[in-house]
């Protein structure tokens, strides 16, 4: 008979897996150089040689588990890996230009959700009179999707000759993506980001008598969080209570990001240290059409094939290097606390 | 006319989802024709795809407004048995199909004087995953004498709900050609001074046996309506209390037996 005790040891044991496995692969690979220490002063020549060639191989093992196996498993295991992620993308300087890049960068997102096999939709998105689109929400549904994508967020920056420049000059533009931690709603309750008694609900205007009087196609609304004083309209869906579910949505998306964010920057004030927070109006990235060429700015890392970055393809190796970066960075963050 | 962007987007999404060409939709659109009977549907609460045709009236976003806290009122008080519920001018069945969906307790009837209305009731019931032992339309007419005594109704209810049509015949000549030529005048027109249908109603809920002994009667309204429905329901000894909508407007008024 399970008894909750038994669950929680069980979470536990599972959780000390991964380093029992590490530690294993450690003493016993520890022990086989050990073994075949007294052969390397061995009589024969051809065994001595033999002996010293394995020797090198368990030493490179050995090192390989020191230098990487085992700091990775000092790396918390992230508390977000469940969640999904709501991208909201908004067209910055550049005008039509910018809005035009904005929709390529819709569509990259669209197809690297895909590669994943996440359920990408868009929620909300505003046209622009002269071309792509002014802004946009995509809901992007799958586990790992928030932690694959949270450092899309900032200032993304094209610079190209647009197609409609008739000089042949190149012109820079920006889109700025924010990624946020997306909560299915029942979890949205257990967290209990707001209160009811928090929320100011608007709905548009209405013209005249209403009910059976008019036949509206908009129903669009406006929910305030008063304490926080963020803002959410949606108008993209044709009920006002379809409105509403999203609008709520992104609330809870935008909040549970701020605690997020509240509770890294608490704990490292605990363990003050000084690590350079996500500014999102950081310039993060560019994307050179005349080099082909994709620049991380906070890694240094250039793709020069840009094309398959936009496809959606080898956005992964920034995602990956990314990540990578972050792990490191939380290694010398705790190190540093240490001492 | 000029359409709006949304418009343009959701007319984009049927003319994709359905084959059919956009310019066609575009031009019944500019020809006033509802943007619901163009796509075919219009999502009521938690009922993402109930389907609407010419010339069943249209659910309102004002009428989900209340059906929603109707069905958070019925809900929160957890009842162990059965609701019965009875809804007058039923239309597409928007009312008591939301209700039977948020509402497991609930077994609703939908009556309506038009067979197109009932024809699409019971299609949406089945659109909508309700079976037939929850919800059935019927056509009927409950202005009446002899409705009461139908073989379809068996009272007593404990649920009355009704959208009934409360515009007047000179409002009537007022409305757009979105609402004036394609709904239902029979859906709107609501007698001389648009409460013909109230006074009706009222005479029902006084009706020995019709309602249960704990029985609620949520009526929309028009928007200067509250008023007069609240006079003529306040003989029949119900605790009367009105709802606005979230426009500002006095929408439903709702009676309970004391």
């Amino acid at each position: 008979m399970a008894s909750p005790e038994d669950v929680h040891r069980l979470r536990q044991l599972k959780e000390s897996e991964l380093l029992q496995e590490a530690w294993d692969h450690w003493t016993s690979t520890l022990k086989a150089l050990e073994n075949i220490k007294p052969l390397l002063s061995d009589p024969d020549p051809a065994m001595m040689s033999l002996a010293a060639e394995e020797a090198v191989e368990l030493d490179q093992k050995l090192s390989t588990i020191l230098k990487h196996t085992f700091p990775s498993l000092l790396v918390p295991p992230s508390t977000t890996a469940n969640l999904s992620a709501l991208v909201e993308l908004k067209s910055g300087v550049g005008g039509t230009e910018s809005s035009l890049f904005l929709e390529t960068l819709l569509r990259m997102y669209m197809r690297f959700s895909q590669s994943h096999s996440w359920k990408a939709s868009v929620v909300a998105n505003n046209d622009n009179e002269g071309g792509g689109i002014k802004d946009a929400i995509v809901e992007i549904k799958g586990l790992g999707a928030y932690d694959t994508l949270r450092w899309e967020s900032g200032v993304h920056r094209v610079q190209r000759v647009p197609a409609t420049e008739s000089g042949g000059r190149v012109h820079t533009s920006t889109v700025t993506v924010i990624v946020l931690p997306l909560i299915e709603e029942q979890d949205a309750q257990k967290e209990a980001l707001y209160s009811m008694d928090d929320i100011r609900l608007e709905v548009m205007r209405a013209r005249g008598a209403g009910g059976q009087h008019v036949n509206k196609t908009e129903s669009a609304v406006r929910i305030t969080h008063i304490p926080t004083g963020i803002t959410v309209s949606m108008q993209d869906e044709r009920s006002q209570h379809q409105n509403k579910r999203r609008a709520f949505q992104v609330l809870s998306a935008r909040l549970m990001d701020r605690k997020i964010t509240r509770e890294i920057a608490e704990r490292r004030a605990t363990k003050n240290s000084l690590i350079k927070s996500a500014d999102r109006s950081e310039k993060i990235r560019t994307y050179n059409y005349a080099q082909e060429r994709v620049t991380d700015h906070r890694i240094g890392l250039s793709i020069m094939n840009l094309s398959s970055v936009i496809e959606g393809n080898a956005l992964q190796d920034f995602t990956d290097a990314l990540k990578q970066d972050f792990e490191e960075t939380t290694m010398e963050d705790m190190l540093e606390s240490e001492a | 006319m000029r359409l709006p962007f949304n418009e343009l987007r959701w007319l984009k999404r049927a003319a994709l989802d359905s084959n059919r060409s956009l310019e066609s939709l575009i031009q019944r659109r500019l020809n006033h024709e509802p943007l619901q009977y163009i796509i075919g549907t219009q999502p009521f609460g938690a009922l993402d795809n109930l389907r609407v045709r010419p010339p069943v009236l249209i659910p309102r976003p004002e009428t989900e407004n209340w059906v929603i806290r109707l069905a958070e009122y019925l809900c929160s008080s957890s009842p162990s048995r059965n609701i019965s519920l009875l809804d007058l001018g039923t239309g597409s069945g928007c009312i008591p199909l939301l209700l039977c969906h948020l509402c497991p307790k609930v077994i609703a009837t939908g009556v309506d004087i038009s067979p197109h209305a009932v024809r699409l009731a019971n299609e949406n019931a089945e659109l909508c995953g309700i079976p037939h032992s929850r919800f059935k339309a019927f056509l009927g007419d409950f202005v009446h004498p002899g409705f009461p005594k139908t073989e379809a109704i068996n009272p007593p209810y404990d649920i009355l709900t009704s959208n009934p049509p409360y515009i007047t015949p000179d409002e009537y000549l007022q409305l757009s050609d979105d609402v004036a030529k394609f709904e239902d005048p029979t859906a709107l027109i609501g007698g001389y001074d648009g409460l013909e249908f109230y006074r009706v109603i009222t005479s029902l809920v006084a009706r020995p046996g019709f309602l249960s002994h704990k029985a609620m009667v949520a009526l929309e309204v028009g928007h200067s309506q509250a008023d007069a429905v609240c006079d003529m329901l306040n003989p029949t000894g119900f605790r009367i209390s009105v709802w606005t909508d979230p426009w500002g407007k006095k929408r439903t008024v709702i009676a309970q037996r004391q």
